[in-house]
Formats: structure tokens, sequence, C-alpha cells
């Protein structure tokens, strides 16, 4: 069987990576998928750990709850497509760095 | 399904839209805003015999199955005054709406949004566990992101939305990763089970790792500084009562959180939590009112002010005190109050005379009397003037911060308590005393439905601060709730 420590190093993995194409990138539909990612390492923690917490047993609770939180993550990138059409219609680009005019 | 009153404004939230879709057929075009202020006045009105049951039968614990398994709602007096809170700003917010989103579409969403903001806001104070917690809060959090965007066919919201949905959404994220690490470290996610758990265990690297990303996701949304940069952008794009709302309700969500999550589940961790929290909260505040001082935009200066004034709630929790967290959640009142009511003026002074520019909103006490005079009693009252509200809880945190001992931050607090009286009393001075200008002469005084609130909120935040002991009980009652985790625990072992 798999050791623990490799779900949570692969986790966190996620998480970093998820979290330097936040800080990085410049397609707003990137950074999407970056919010995304970090949404899913999140998950398989969850996942993980439900099934290492009991030898034999699955915790139900952790698998509710990824399964809602895969819903939830689903609405945000919908909305977040949704203002990034807005935005792409109103400025005519994907680049976030163009959209400054509130700082000024 | 959980408790009666929020069935009732979920009932409500889902039933506006596929109402409004009849009442459109039959030709009633305004069903939306009417049912929806019906929605928050029937919640209103199921609060007192909730508060009642609170106080007779102490917390109340509603749970779906056997507990460390299922999921439960705790009702004790500190998610009561949270809960009030919501609906009072929710209500009011509403009712200037009215006006104020007149000629936008679609107006049924927005105020199917309006409710189910406030329905998340309701669900996470009176969350039990973290499932129960996170769901709503992204429900909070999602209707957030629409309303801010709600005016797509400007590109000031649309930014604005976007930089707040991806910053809002990260922090969310970091919440879960850290509800993942706490459900690894005591296999559930009930707070007064992780309580024990974690009281038990060593506090090991996850322990802190998971308290580090609790603050900042909660942080993030809290508006704390170096991570308040969406706070401005959203505050100011978004419609107003919208503002006033987030302003209002959804930051102060977030400092709940903190309060539950910091003073329940990390009781071993104590300093270390009260020493970040307080360094984060001497750096908001000073980022909130230095910013505030360079504002022509009165939306942007009313939410740098809202920064500098989590700054003071944060450092009121910071102390871990009863008398603290008095201060910390009296503040949470009274800034409600006072925000929301300056954001609601700063809608009517933007639909009557179409500018949020403060030169150019010069001297409108000519020609909107009653909607300046209410301004104006907002801004002394930010401004910490003596006899009204927001002086009586400033006070109460810097005696509690000193009594703790962290002279250097009553300090501090005393410097930024100066500096915000200086922007505040500039804007009193540049709406009532200077000169009218051409723009400021033609504004005609505010609609009934928009001076309905605005009124009823000064003479609110006038009362608190003429009779501040009885609410000060009730906040220290709320205190005494937060800070007694072993009656929160039993509560839930023994229902």
């Amino acid at each position: 069987m798999i050791p623990l420590t490799y779900f949570l190093a692969c986790s966190m993995v996620l998480y970093i990576i998820g979290l330097y194409c936040l800080v990085v990138k410049r397609n707003m539909i990137r950074l999407l998928i970056a919010l995304e990612i970090m949404m899913n390492a999140a998950s398989l923690n969850f996942i993980a750990f439900s099934s290492y917490g009991v030898a034999g047993f699955t915790h139900p609770l952790a698998h509710a709850f990824t399964i809602m939180s895969i819903g939830i993550g689903g609405c945000i990138i919908a909305i977040g497509l949704a203002i990034t059409l807005h935005a792409y219609r109103h400025y005519k680009t994907l680049d976030v760095r163009k959209l400054r005019r509130l700082s000024h | 399904m959980f408790t009666t009153l929020l069935d009732t404004i979920l009932f409500f939230t889902v039933t506006t839209p596929l109402l409004d879709l009849l009442a459109q057929k039959i030709g009633k075009k305004r069903f939306a805003e009417a049912y929806s202020l019906l929605g928050f006045i029937v919640s209103i009105i199921l609060l007192p015999s909730l508060y009642h049951e609170v106080l007779t039968e102490g917390i109340i614990v509603i749970k779906s199955s056997i507990l460390p398994m299922g999921t439960c709602f705790i009702i004790d007096t500190l998610s009561l005054v949270m809960v009030t809170i919501f609906l009072l700003i929710g209500l009011m917010a509403s009712i200037h709406s009215i006006r104020y989103m007149e000629g936008d579409t679609p107006l049924a969403g927005y105020y199917t949004m309006l409710l189910c903001i406030v329905a998340g806001m309701i669900g996470v104070a009176l969350a039990g566990d973290l499932f129960t917690l996170f769901i709503f809060w992204e429900v909070m959090c999602v209707s957030s992101y629409t309303l801010v965007a709600f005016r797509t066919g400007k590109w000031a919201p649309v930014e604005a939305g976007y930089k707040y949905l991806i910053m809002s959404a990260a922090g969310s994220i970091t919440i879960l990763y850290a509800m993942s690490l706490l459900y690894g470290m005591a296999g559930t996610l009930n707070i007064a089970y992780l309580s024990i758990s974690l009281t038990q265990a060593e506090g090991g690297v996850w322990t802190y790792l998971s308290l580090t990303l609790i603050i900042v996701g909660f942080g993030l949304q809290a508006g704390m500084a170096p991570l308040h940069t969406w706070l401005p952008d959203a505050h100011s794009a978004a419609p107003s009562p919208v503002s006033a709302l987030l302003s209002g309700a959804m930051v102060k969500t977030s400092v709940y959180g903190l309060i539950r999550i910091l003073v329940v589940l990390f009781v071993p961790m104590r300093t270390e939590w009260q020493v970040i929290v307080a360094i984060f909260a001497i750096l908001t505040m000073f980022t909130g009112n230095i910013v505030a001082l360079l504002q022509d935009d009165v939306k942007r200066l009313l939410a740098f002010s809202t920064v500098a004034n989590i700054g003071y709630i944060l450092i009121g929790l910071a102390t871990g005190s009863l008398q603290g967290l008095t201060g910390c959640l009296f503040q949470i009142l009274n800034h409600a109050i006072c925000k929301t009511l300056l954001f609601l003026c700063t809608g009517s002074f933007e639909r009557q005379a179409k500018t949020r520019s403060l030169k150019e909103l010069a001297g409108i006490w000519r020609t909107m009397p009653l909607t300046s005079t209410a301004f104006a009693i907002g801004a002394v009252t930010i401004a910490g003037i003596p006899p009204l509200s927001i002086f009586w809880s400033e006070v109460t945190i810097i005696l509690a911060v000193s009594e703790a001992g962290m002279l250097l931050c009553s300090a501090f607090m005393i410097v930024n308590m100066a500096i915000s009286a200086a922007y505040c009393l500039r804007m009193v001075q540049l709406i009532v005393v200077k000169d009218v200008t051409s723009t400021s002469k033609n504004a005609t005084e505010a609609p009934l439905s928009m001076l309905i609130p605005i009124l009823i909120l000064a003479s609110l935040s006038i009362v608190i601060g003429l009779f501040p002991s009885s609410f000060l009980a009730i906040t220290e009652k709320a205190a005494l709730a937060a800070l007694n985790i072993q009656a929160y625990i039993s509560a839930v072992f023994q229902g």
C-alpha cells in the first residue's frame, strides 16, 4: 500500500503549483485553472486521509465533503468564466495585467 | 431542515426567481423587490423567539445524524448577535436598492443574490462544524462575486469582480486546505470534537501550518493587510447597497469565523495566534488609515476606512480576554451600522448627483440636507468623537489591550484613531461647510425609500452612542459565549 506521506507530498506540490500559477501567469483563464488545481490538492488530502484514518474503513464524511467542494469549485469557475467573458468584451484581451484601470 | 430562520431565508432565496418568472407573465414588474423584502422581514420576526429559546435553554444543538460523523448547527448568543447584524443590514440594503437599482436588469437575480448572501452569512454564523461552515461560506462568497460584478455593462465592476473572485477563491481554497489538514489530524470536522483532539495532541508542524492557513484564508476575506487589495476595488465598483452589505456584514462574517475557530480550536496555541493576529492588526490599521487620507473617491475612502476598522476589531480579538472580545464585538456592531449608513448615503449621492468624487460633492448639504446630515452623523461616528457609538467600542478595545500588557499596540491604535478622525472630519467639512459646486447645486433630495434606511441607521447609531451600556451588555454576553469553550463542547456532547 502506498504510504500516506506520498499523498500528502503530492497534494502539497499541487497546491504550490496552483499558487505559483496564480502569482506568475498572465492569462485570465489560466488563473482559473490554477484555482481548480489548488482545490484538487485539498480534495486529494481529504480522500487520502479518509482511507488512512482507520485500517480497512473509509470515512464517509470526507467523501461527502469532497463531492460538495467539487460542486462548489464548479460554481466558482463558472462565475469566473462568465466574468472573464465580460472582461474580454471590455478590454479585448485576456492579459490580466491589463486589468489595472481601477488603481489609477 | 436546519433552523426555522435559515429555512425561511433559504426558502425565499429559492422561490424568488421562480415566483418572479410567474409574476412577470401576469405583468407584475416589481415583484422580486417586494418578495425579498418580505423574506427579510419574516426572518427578522423569527429572531426574537430564537433569542428567547437560547436565553432559556442555553446553547441549542441541531444535528443531522450521530455527531462526530454528521453535521450540526450550534446556536449561542454570539451567533445570534451576528445573525441580527446580518439581517438588519440585509433589510436596509434591500430597502435602499428599490430606487437605487431601478434601471438595472435582471432585478430578480439581484434580489435573489441579496437573499443568498445573507443566507450564507447566517449559515456561517450558525455552523457547528467546518463542513457546514465551508458550504455556507462558499454560498456567501459565490453570491458576492456575482453581486460585485452585477453591472457587467461597465468595465469597473467586471475588473473588480475578477480580481475579487481570484483572490477570494484562493483564500477559500486555503481555508479548505487547512480544514483537510485538521481533518487528517483529528478524523472529524466537528469544531467541538476537533478542539478536544487538538488539545490532547502536541502542537506539531501540521497544526501550526493549519493555523497559519486559517488565519491567512479568513484574513483575506476580512480585508487584512497585506491581503486587502481586493477590498477597495470591490467596494468602490459594486452597487452601493452591495458595498454596504460587503463592508457591514460580509467582512464581519470572516472575523466571526476567525473568532470561532481561533478561540475554540486552537486553545493550546493561544499565545502564537494572539501574536500573529496582533501583528496583522497593526499593519491593517496603519495601511487602511494612511491610504484613506489620500482618497478622493468617497467609496474608496470608506473602503480603506473599513480596512482600518478591521484592524481595530482584530486587535480586540488578539487580546483573547473577555473585555477585548467584548470590545471587538461591540466594534463589529457599531462599525456595521455606521459603515452601512455611510455607503447607503454615498449611494444616494451617487444617484442624485451622478458623482462619487468628494471635491464635486462639496457643499451638497444645501441641496440634500437629510442625506448629508445622516452622512455627517456617520462620518463623525467613524471618527470616534466622544458621545457617539464607535468611541465607546474603541475605548473598550484600548482599555482591554492596555490591560493585556500590549501597551505599544494601544499607543498605535490611538495614533490611528487620530488619523481616522482627520479624514472623517475632512469629509464632514467638505460635505457640510464648503460652498456648493456646479454638480452638487443640481442635486435634489433622495426619494423616501432611500431616506428610510438611512434615517433608521443614523438614529440607531445615535441611540447606541447615548445608551451604550445595554448594547455593551449584549455584546459582553456574546463574548462570554465565545470564550466559554467548556459550555460549547459539553452542549455538543449532550445534544
